[in-house]
């Protein structure tokens, strides 16, 4: 702690930060406590050390049809994410136009939205349009969800990136593309893969979106934890939930290395 | 030599036209840059969003066809019947209650994180933020597991073994468990902003103030908190709305013992199937947001701060 806090007021502060620390950690930590307890219920104090419920999960054929189709799902989110928002983002910082600020507003409106609401919009859409195809309807509804994020990484690394390099470059000669590919790709290439980690997560993770839209052959894992948690009582959710916290860890230590995880997530 | 100079003239015009073609260009990327993005938000975002506001206004028949007459019944619906209004009343509690709480447990952690060496600010970040990358089904049952109703759940059983509590008590299934939970997914959007706005105080002014002789809480209460007010005003507005739309929390922690909007919306549409009156109850939820969203951006405009120097 530096001299600007200092005295009893700096040391409740620092309290009050580490209690909230451990608040923010609980529930993670509790969860991975009770995946490796041999009772048949999720009870606390766990009892014994097992590692046949991650055997159960891993078996068990409903997590295996899930994990490939949340997969396959936040895959195709992401490219659609970036196919999308990565030109939308390159717009927005490198051109000046009329109703930038719109555009910029607009992109970005989604997150304003509440995601359930969206959920069920494009629900009653699909429906009218007698659109049944679950894969196709969801891969929509996961790219609109996932665009935003896109949008706001890679504009603020966008913002980072160092104008003159490009400036310099079209005064040699080189074309517009030819800048972009060669320039700016390079120098935005964090923010990129950022961005497409970010939106993975956030397809992967999402609930609101597929609870209207997924059907028992296309059922994403944060549906089929939700569904479990009502219905199964022993420690396989607990495993499953901790299989879930050891992947997110690992891509929260990539957003780091890659672009530092507060540019990532870019609040 | 005439050749020459008839060859120039003509290049010149040449260049000149091309000038305008690459100047139309200029102005046709950002459009061609923007339009598949803004194209999709449309089709795929906003048409919907309308389509269901316009619901609210239509009539359900009993086979289940939405079409005319116009009709403002379910709104009077929504409004009139108490059961609705208590849910009403619970989603605006629950929010406030956790705005609040997030507000109160952030500041503490913000200015820890602004004004801390380094490696400290970098592990709080990454605690603060890591959970977010972490499925709200998943933080959510952990939750459920430490608020368990029962001998065996971890904060009741803590209770029985100190002694505090005899027998277990009711956490679960409550409208505080429900803020705690949302309290955990929601904290990092109060925090973020609120030590961006912290990181941009200048120092010399907190110290100008306690060399003066303000005391801390003079201090916090005169610079550090007007300072910090858009940060705070943008969290309120991110946790306040996103409270209010969640569903995850309130259906795993609070059940029908505080039941919320968005709960509402989801037995209307998948179990009553009554299109209008979900669509209803989700135009109130939208509303809500929107309003909550205007406020905080016009205490942005207010307080815009001066550029930190």
């Amino acid at each position: 702690m530096n001299s600007r806090l200092s005295g009893p007021v700096a040391w409740l502060l620092a309290l009050i930060a580490a209690a909230t620390m451990i608040f923010i950690l609980a529930p993670l930590v509790v969860t991975m406590v009770m995946s490796i307890g041999t009772s048949a219920f999720a009870a606390f104090p766990p009892r014994g050390f097992t590692l046949a419920w991650y055997a159960k999960v891993l078996a068990d054929p409903e997590f295996q049809t899930s994990l490939v189709f949340s997969t396959t799902l936040a895959l195709g989110a992401t490219a659609g994410a970036l196919f999308l928002g990565v030109p939308a983002a390159f717009a927005l910082v490198r051109h000046e136009f009329p109703g930038r600020g719109a555009a910029a507003a607009a992109l970005l409106s989604p997150l304003i939205f509440p995601v359930l609401i969206t959920g069920v919009a494009l629900l009653q859409m699909f429906a009218l349009l007698n659109s049944n195809n679950t894969p196709f309807n969801m891969l929509i509804a996961h790219v609109l969800v996932t665009m935003p994020y896109v949008v706001r990484t890679v504009t603020a690394s966008l913002i980072l990136a160092d104008v003159t390099l490009e400036d310099a470059a079209r005064t040699l000669g080189a074309g517009r593309w030819r800048v972009f590919r060669r320039i700016t790709v390079p120098q935005i290439a964090p923010g990129l893969a950022a961005g497409a980690l970010f939106a993975f997560m956030v397809s992967f993770d999402n609930f609101p979106i597929s609870l209207w839209l997924a059907d028992a052959q296309h059922n994403p894992i944060p549906i089929l934890i939700f569904q479990r948690v009502a219905s199964v009582f022993d420690p396989s959710i607990a495993a499953l939930s901790t299989l879930m916290i050891v992947f997110a860890m690992a891509i929260v230590v990539a957003l780091e290395r890659v672009m530092g995880l507060r540019q990532a997530v870019a609040i | 030599m005439a050749a020459a100079q008839i060859d120039t003239a003509s290049a010149s015009a040449y260049r000149s036209r091309a000038e305008r073609r690459r100047e139309v260009l200029e102005r046709l990327i950002p459009v061609a840059l923007l339009l598949p993005s803004l194209l999709f938000l449309a089709v795929f975002f906003a048409l919907p969003a309308l389509g269901l506001v316009s619901y609210s206004f239509l009539t359900q028949t009993p086979e289940g066809i939405v079409g005319l007459p116009v009709t403002l019944q379910h709104y009077q619906h929504f409004f009139g019947t108490p059961l609705y209004s208590r849910v009403l009343l619970t989603t605006l509690r629950i929010s406030l209650a956790t705005t609040a709480a997030a507000a109160l447990l952030a500041y503490p952690v913000a200015l820890v994180m602004s004004r801390s060496p380094a490696a400290i600010r970098r592990v709080i970040t990454m605690i603060v933020i890591a959970p977010l990358i972490v499925s709200v089904v998943v933080r959510t049952y952990g939750w459920q597991l430490i608020l368990g109703n029962g001998p065996t759940g971890i904060l009741n059983w803590l209770l029985i073994a100190t002694g505090i509590a005899k027998t277990p008590v009711r956490l679960l299934y409550t409208e505080g468990a429900v803020v705690v939970g949302s309290l955990h997914v929601f904290f990092p959007m109060m925090v973020l902003p609120l030590a961006s706005a912290l990181g941009k105080i200048d120092p010399r002014l907190e110290d100008a103030a306690r060399t003066l002789g303000a005391g801390a809480w003079r201090v916090f209460r005169r610079i550090t908190l007007p300072l910090s007010l858009p940060g705070l005003a943008v969290g309120c507005g991110l946790v306040f709305s996103l409270t209010a739309g969640s569903f995850v929390t309130p259906a795993i922690l609070g059940g029908t013992g505080a039941q919320m909007l968005g709960m509402l919306v989801d037995q209307q549409i998948l179990v009553v199937y009554d299109w209008p009156f979900g669509a209803t109850v989700a135009t109130v939820l939208v509303a809500i947001v929107l309003l909550v969203n205007i406020v905080s951006n016009w205490v942005l405009r207010r307080r815009e701060p001066e550029p930190a120097r």
